[in-house]
């Protein structure tokens, strides 16, 4: 992971997707996951199934997890891709618990909703976590649902629905939480965090416990392609149309994702890249504090008496621009501020 | 009487339970369990509908897409075109095309994983089709035993279709460029070229493996049909008297014709897309009418009137109704129970024979054309799965057609702007790859005022209705045979007795019968007792149960009603 943030996420992939493959393979014996689906779309495991470098097929044919030689990709238990049902998938997840010590890793999708709306075997779906919990030596919140709620904690909630780790917190649960977000999660971050985690590598996360090494910086800030439109003050007015995607809601300036350099499906786009707006998924609060998507997050401070509609006509010395693009940051990280103290 | 339960059903979209209340029936072969009566019960409840009120319309295009992760695409057009009619627009012809693109790509990735690594697993055990069963035994099982041949194939093809898709949605699942009016990504001569490269190879394993594969299937099931039928002494044809259905098949249509959108916007027409929308009855077509679409709520836990329509139904919970069974509301089309999905699709456009063309679009070369007719008329297991790869044929063929036409049309408009309107009401239907998809829509103030979506498996996996009729999957299962004692092993053996499957390639030095070959390869897995669900002191093995549930491509989260259902 060290030399993840030395080299850059992206570099390392491209590098290493090889490496990793033969790394993962190398520490095959002593690793079991269990994939567990609470209130979910089953978009992550579609998503885990996107992966490259490696593919899915080299994580199926060629390494191995666990005493049992089961493929990584069919875990001791994962509902969308097992082959057992029934008695047998969940006499799976008591294989999983006798795992080595140490080396049992827990994969969450989906969020956690309250009594009754989601069960699995006669039993609620937060009474299996809570099963499985104590014998989790790792835990991976995989995707915005699993990690702060996601899509279905939208006002009003009506399930009641959490992440993994506040659900933890109200159970008394003492675990530490990777969250990987996003909405789906992206493959390479689940890929490359679950080498590490088997590697011994340290990771590195922020307050909300996602890796820095992913979630680390601002898209608008650090890594959008479109920055120079901004800086220019071209902007597209309407999705679809060139520019800096900020006044068609881009959610960008409040973002912390690497989507834009890492991007999707082999590396190919992203959300930005085909003319839409960033919808903040890898942010706790997201639906409800990115909403209307296609609104932008904060007005564009009127600085020197004009609007950011002339800062592109030259009208303004550069400085001026320059004075009213850090206006703009300044309302950003304010609102994003006081977006955090309401949660 | 004996309850069989399997719960999770794995390898489909969400948390599946489904009972069956088993009878024994005798032949001079003895005494066996089938499947008397069915329920199905889906397990998670997320209320999409409740929060989507009060948002910005267009918020609902990328928020539904959410309901499900593996056909997040459909929820997103079915919502786009809602949207659409609310508001008074339509897109221009380019992004029709460029739609049907994305769409298509879509399409073709979930056809092929759901018959590949979802349903194909029981497929290959049960018809001793060795490139559908996962590879087990690695790249060498693969290379030399052509174990999961076909099935590490699939891995492959359905990433290469989204990353079509991700080329023109930004990613999958989810994608972000779908926008009332239009798309917002433009067909640059990237995105074709990238796109074209992709289905080239695409195309090559649609119209090619998987008719082979298919083809084997097909061939296999007669000689299952025998073999169980000498077994028990009953009339079992094969898969295609496997999961029998209604005879009742609904389509909404889908992928409109780019030039001819006034065609698309009557759903009632539909005549000039690729699928055309139809309501198949006692073995003819019948014209679709959306106001015939109903949902009642008798055997639901919800309060208020049943048998409204979309636009006017309630949501109200209400657990303690009394007589309720299920948190899933049973829709009925002219009050009746109806099958949706690729069979649907099939019959309603071509009716009960099919002929799809297989010319390669690269070489010209003609692979000969797909043939096939219907086997059961009521539908089943057979007509269901082969329905499914014809369809993903006509789609891919239907691919490069799209592409010439879009090659050309990089500098038109993509998005049709208007001022929107306050208020205003529309539906989206849209054929998912599960069937017939509908999102109902009314907006006042400029937000969702409601919101309600009618979705593929709310159709197939509905409870009984007001008239009591059980949903299709429900009637399907029943006389499903549920062998006693049996493992997999036990099955395949006694289906498959000769001692034919050589071993020697994978290092294991001896010649076994099919059944001892998968129970080598299922040992070391810890999974001896595949589908095997223990009731009343034994042990009832519910693969072919399983094939028949799958075979309708369940997707629970998206039956959004759905909750606990109890007894």
């Amino acid at each position: 992971m060290k030399t993840v943030a030395v080299m850059g996420a992206a570099a390392f992939l491209d590098t290493y997707g090889v490496e990793l493959a033969k790394a993962i393979n190398e520490v095959k014996d002593y690793w079991h996951i269990c994939w567990l689906n609470g209130a979910a779309c089953t978009g992550c495991t579609i998503s885990f199934a996107q992966s490259v470098n490696p593919g899915l097929l080299e994580i199926f044919t060629s390494i191995l997890v666990g005493n049992s030689g089961l493929p990584i990709v069919l875990p001791d238990y994962m509902e969308t891709l097992q082959p057992a049902s029934g008695t047998l998938a969940e006499e799976l997840i008591n294989r999983w618990k006798k795992g080595s010590k140490g080396r049992r890793i827990l994969i969450v999708e989906g969020a956690v909703p309250k009594k009754g709306f989601c069960q699995i075997h006669g039993k609620d779906f937060y009474e299996h976590l809570q099963d499985v919990a104590p014998y989790a030596d790792h835990v991976i919140a995989f995707g915005a649902c699993a990690c702060f709620g996601g899509v279905p904690s939208a006002k009003p909630n009506p399930t009641g629905v959490r992440g993994v780790q506040e659900f933890f917190k109200e159970a008394g649960i003492n675990k530490q939480v990777i969250n990987i977000p996003c909405c789906p999660g992206n493959p390479d971050h689940l890929v490359i965090t679950l080498s590490a985690v088997m590697l011994g590598e340290k990771i590195e996360l922020d307050k909300y416990n996602r890796p820095k090494v992913f979630f680390g910086k601002l898209m608008h800030d650090d890594l959008c392609p479109y920055r120079p439109y901004y800086d220019r003050g071209i902007f597209a007015e309407k999705p679809g149309e060139e520019g800096c995607r900020y006044k068609i809601g881009c959610k960008g300036p409040m973002t912390h994702t690497d989507c834009a350099l890492r991007k999707w499906n082999g590396h190919l786009s992203y959300c930005v890249e085909v003319g839409a707006p960033c919808i903040g998924c890898a942010e706790p609060g997201f639906p409800d504090n990115f909403e209307p998507f296609y609104k932008p997050v904060a007005e564009l401070p009127a600085v020197l008496g004009f609007g950011p509609e002339k800062i592109g006509e030259g009208i303004l010395a550069a400085t001026a621009a320059g004075i009213a693009i850090h206006g703009i940051r300044h309302v950003m990280s304010k609102k994003s501020e006081d977006r955090e103290k309401k949660r | 009487m004996t309850t069989v339960v399997v719960d999770p059903i794995t390898r489909i979209e969400g948390h599946l339970r489904v009972e069956m209340d088993l009878k024994e029936i005798k032949t001079s072969k003895g005494t066996f369990s089938v499947v008397e009566t069915a329920r199905c019960c889906g397990e998670l409840f997320r209320g999409f509908e409740i929060f989507l009120k009060g948002r910005d319309p267009r918020d609902a295009v990328l928020l539904t897409q959410r309901i499900c992760g593996v056909c997040p695409a459909p929820h997103g057009e079915a919502s786009c075109e809602a949207v659409e009619r609310a508001y008074g627009i339509v897109p221009p012809p380019v992004s029709i095309l460029s739609r049907n693109i994305m769409h298509g790509a879509y399409y073709i990735y979930d056809h092929v994983i759901h018959t590949y690594i979802l349903m194909g697993p029981e497929l290959g055990i049960i018809c001793k089709y060795p490139p559908m069963v996962p590879p087990a035994l690695g790249k060498e099982g693969i290379a030399k035993l052509g174990l999961g041949k076909s099935y590490a194939k699939a891995i492959e093809i359905q990433r290469l279709a989204n990353q079509i898709v991700a080329l023109w949605g930004g990613k999958f699942p989810h994608f972000a460029s779908q926008y009332p009016g239009g798309l917002t990504a433009h067909p640059t001569p990237a995105r074709v070229a990238d796109t074209f490269a992709r289905m080239v190879k695409i195309w090559e394993f649609v119209a090619i493996d998987m008719v082979r594969d298919i083809n084997a299937i097909i061939n296999a099931s007669s000689k299952l049909g025998e073999k169980i039928s000498s077994i028990l002494d009953v009339d079992f044809k094969g898969l295609e008297s496997l999961g029998v259905s209604t005879g009742n098949f609904l389509s909404y249509g889908v992928f409109p014709d780019y030039e001819d959108y006034d065609d698309w916007l009557d759903p009632s027409k539909r005549k000039k897309a690729l699928f055309r929308s139809g309501a198949w009855s006692n073995g003819s077509f019948k014209t679709f009418d959306e106001e015939k679409v109903r949902e009642y709520i008798k055997y639901s836990w919800y309060s208020g009137e049943s048998g409204l329509t979309p636009f006017k139904e309630t949501t109200i919970p209400d657990r303690n109704k009394s007589g309720a069974y299920s948190w899933i509301k049973a829709p009925r089309y002219n009050g009746m129970v109806y099958e949706v999905g690729p069979l649907a699709r099939m019959i309603n456009t071509f009716g009960t024979k099919w002929r799809v063309k297989r010319v390669h679009p690269v070489t010209g070369e003609d692979y000969g054309d797909f043939v096939y007719e219907m086997r059961n008329p009521n539908g089943s297991v057979l007509d269901r799965i082969v329905a499914r790869v014809a369809c993903t044929i006509i789609i891919a063929n239907k691919m490069f057609e799209w592409l010439e036409a879009i090659k050309d049309m990089e500098n038109e408009k993509i998005i049709n702007f208007k001022n929107y309107p306050s208020s205003g009401e529309g539906y989206g239907l849209w054929d998912a790859p599960r069937g017939a998809l509908g999102h109902w829509l009314i907006v006042k103030n400029g937000v969702i005022d409601h919101y309600q979506c009618v979705v593929p498996s709310t159709w197939n996996f509905s409870p009984r209705d007001d008239s009591g009729k059980p949903g299709a999957v429900e009637q399907s299962l029943v006389n499903t045979w549920l062998p006693k004692n049996m493992s997999v092993k036990d099955v395949c053996n006694a289906l498959y007795p000769e001692k034919d499957v050589n071993l020697s390639p994978v290092g294991i030095n001896a010649t076994v019968s099919w059944g001892d070959a998968l129970a080598a390869a299922l040992k070391p897995l810890g999974l001896e007792k595949l589908n095997l669900e223990p009731a009343g002191g034994a042990e009832y093995n519910t693969t072919l149960a399983l094939m028949a549930v799958r075979s309708f491509d369940p997707c629970i989260a998206c039956a959004v009603h759905v909750g606990k259902v109890k007894k």
